[in-house]
């Protein structure tokens, strides 16, 4: 009886989770000077993460703050599609002023989402929004939905590939066959990597229980590895490391992140930097000042060069005096997560 | 509102992907891992078709085709080759990532400049103004009811009989001289078919091929079918078919509750609180009926 009283219990508690639920979605603070913003982020990963966080950074420069003027819900996918979807419909059944969306699947879910209502979808981590079908070859939004593009500064980084190694000959790179920017990443770098006199030797995996072999494939055969955004491949690179180490392969990375816990060095990107200029780009629209529908996307600027010198030192790799010039940041030490 | 016709919508999905798990699982006890890659395969060839322009509708039967050649190869790959139940399963899961790469041509295909079953064709545009908005759900709501039937209809029929058969007691198939390998065979393939089918829907309410999409329906699957079953045991004036729809809007309602009231790290755990709540709940009803026998 008691059992069952206890079940009896928790059955409501689920009745009146689901009713609150809705509620919450549909009750909305009123007044102009304020704002609710629903992040949706794909998956828990690092470089994500920095995105959204630059993004809420980028918002303040605007004046626009998490706690004073702006309510922040955010969810996040896990990697699963149908969990995407139904954060999507949340959101804009909930009527927020604007869907953040972190990673090419969620951009697509929150644009199919608010496809039909007033609410701007601004996206970020998007490597080729052309062909996501979130933005037309001309840089403009397909709807209310604008935001930046992630995609990799390939020519520069096969330039300093060349410059740091001048014997090297093939570069592996591993990827998530499941990725779209990863394999829109791949093809750019064997289309460019002739014009350096370089191979490219790919290894292709579906998950992350496979890396660990594929990482024995990828370095036999090569010079060094160069290491993309991929998601999958990312989250395991300390183990992909600490097996080029072994081998005194250098690996190139493609973010600060990655060069942080070390890789050799990087033409890159800087996600906070990247979430930041998106945060700008939403506070306009939410201002008022303009409509997503007119703002292209945008890409980072500049890519910056990343090196760390603990690795360099490890690996008996010399970086000219000229290359580090350029560095945006250098690291000393190989930072232990 | 919204937030409900959301959780109907996909609930309504998976649940036709629900009916496909509840013949392989409930029926022949037959744990098919196949759907993993068969929901993916009903999205890849519908993201493909749709994009060579052909009529949404027909899609629909397309990829029931489809999946039902994957699930018939479980099953050649089960009887004929003497390949364990879970692991025929797993190979066909396997493979057919691969096979979804080639249909759709990449990981990621977006149909949003694409006319689907949803949208900007004459079905749609001839509802009443009113309605509209329910327009997806409704669509949903139809060809659910319509696979459900038809499910219902086909096991009365005599082969729909021997497929229950062979789950409940494959000697007495046998003794009527039938081979309970073929009945098997079709029944992965029309299991599949239904799961090709939801994810030929669910491309098209989502607007988008992903190749991960498919990751985890089995257990999604699974779990609307023992929730649904489970929990409307008792009410014996309801179908099992209808049960696994109900099981399957439960967890969906399940995952939305979690999303909207917790923190996303804590999401998964919620998600399997609240399972267990709902399974608790039913097995009192059992025991509630023993203590009354």
């Amino acid at each position: 009886m008691k059992k069952r009283f206890v079940a009896g219990l928790l059955g409501v508690a689920l009745v009146a989770g689901l009713a609150v639920g809705c509620q919450k979605q549909e009750t909305k603070e009123e007044g102009k000077e304020s704002y609710e913003i629903g992040i949706s982020q794909f998956a828990e990963h690092g470089s994500l993460d920095n995105c959204r966080e630059g993004f809420l950074a980028g918002l303040k420069k605007e004046g626009i703050v998490e706690g004073e003027n702006l309510t922040v819900q955010y969810k996040n996918g896990q990697a699963d599609m149908g969990v995407v979807s139904q954060i999507s419909d949340g959101f804009v059944s909930g009527k927020v002023d604007m869907v953040c969306a972190i990673a090419t699947p969620s951009a697509q879910s929150a644009y199919n989402a608010a496809m039909d209502t007033d609410i701007p979808v601004v996206y970020t981590a998007v490597t080729d929004p052309v062909a996501a079908e979130l933005s037309d070859a001309d840089g403009n939004g397909v709807g209310e939905v604008t935001g930046t593009s992630d995609q990799l500064p390939v020519k520069e980084q096969l330039e300093m590939i060349r410059e740091i190694l001048p014997k090297a000959k093939t570069i592996g790179i591993m990827y998530t066959t499941s990725e779209a920017n990863s394999v829109a990443a791949i093809e750019e770098y064997k289309e460019l990597a002739p014009e350096f006199d370089f191979e490219i030797k790919e290894v292709g995996v579906n998950n992350t229980s496979e890396v660990a072999l594929a990482t024995e494939t990828l370095l036999t055969g090569i010079d060094c590895v160069s290491n993309l955004t991929d998601n999958t491949v990312v989250a395991s690179l300390p183990g992909i490391l600490d097996k080029a180490n072994a081998k005194n392969i250098p690996v190139f990375g493609s973010e600060i992140e990655q060069v942080k816990i070390g890789c050799l060095a990087a033409q890159g990107i800087d996600y906070i930097a990247l979430g930041e200029q998106t945060g700008v780009m939403a506070a306009k629209i939410l201002k008022g000042e303009e409509k997503a529908s007119g703002i292209p996307f945008e890409t980072i600027s500049e890519p910056g060069f990343y090196v760390n010198l603990e690795v360099s030192k490890n690996l008996d790799i010399k970086i000219s005096n000229e290359l580090m010039d350029t560095a945006v940041e250098s690291f000393e030490s190989i930072e232990v997560k | 509102m919204s937030f409900l016709i959301s959780i109907l919508e996909q609930g309504l999905i998976y649940g036709i992907l629900g009916l496909g798990v509840y013949i392989t699982y409930k029926i022949l006890d037959f744990p098919d891992l196949t759907v993993d890659g068969s929901f993916p395969l009903g999205a890849a060839v519908t993201a493909l078709l749709i994009t060579k322009g052909v009529n949404p509708f027909v899609t629909l039967p397309i990829a029931f085709l489809v999946g039902m050649c994957a699930g018939a190869v479980t099953g050649l790959i089960h009887v004929k080759a003497k390949v364990r139940d879970l692991l025929s399963g797993i190979i066909m899961m396997t493979a057919l990532w691969s096979v979804n790469l080639y249909i759709a041509g990449t990981s990621n295909v977006p149909l949003f400049s694409q006319n689907s079953i949803f949208k900007g064709n004459a079905l749609v545009e001839a509802l009443p103004k009113g309605i509209k908005p329910y327009a997806t759900l409704l669509i949903i709501f139809v060809i659910a009811a319509v696979s459900k039937v038809l499910l219902d209809l086909y096991l009365k029929t005599k082969s729909g009989l021997l497929l229950r058969g062979v789950g409940d007691n494959d000697v007495l198939v046998t003794s009527l001289a039938k081979d309970q390998g073929n009945v098997k065979i079709l029944g992965l393939a029309i299991s599949n078919g239904l799961v090709a089918l939801a994810g030929c829907i669910f491309a098209q309410e989502e607007r988008l091929f992903e190749i991960s999409m498919g990751t985890g329906s089995m257990v999604i699957g699974l779990a609307s079918v023992i929730i649904g079953t489970s929990l409307l045991k008792k009410l014996t004036f309801i179908k099992a078919t209808l049960a696994v729809f109900a099981g399957s809007i439960i967890y969906k309602a399940c995952v939305a509750v979690a999303l909207a009231k917790f923190d996303p790290k804590a999401k998964n755990f919620i998600t399997a609180i609240l399972f267990l709540v709902v399974l608790v709940l039913s097995m009192d009803r059992k025991a509630k009926v023993k203590k009354n026998a």
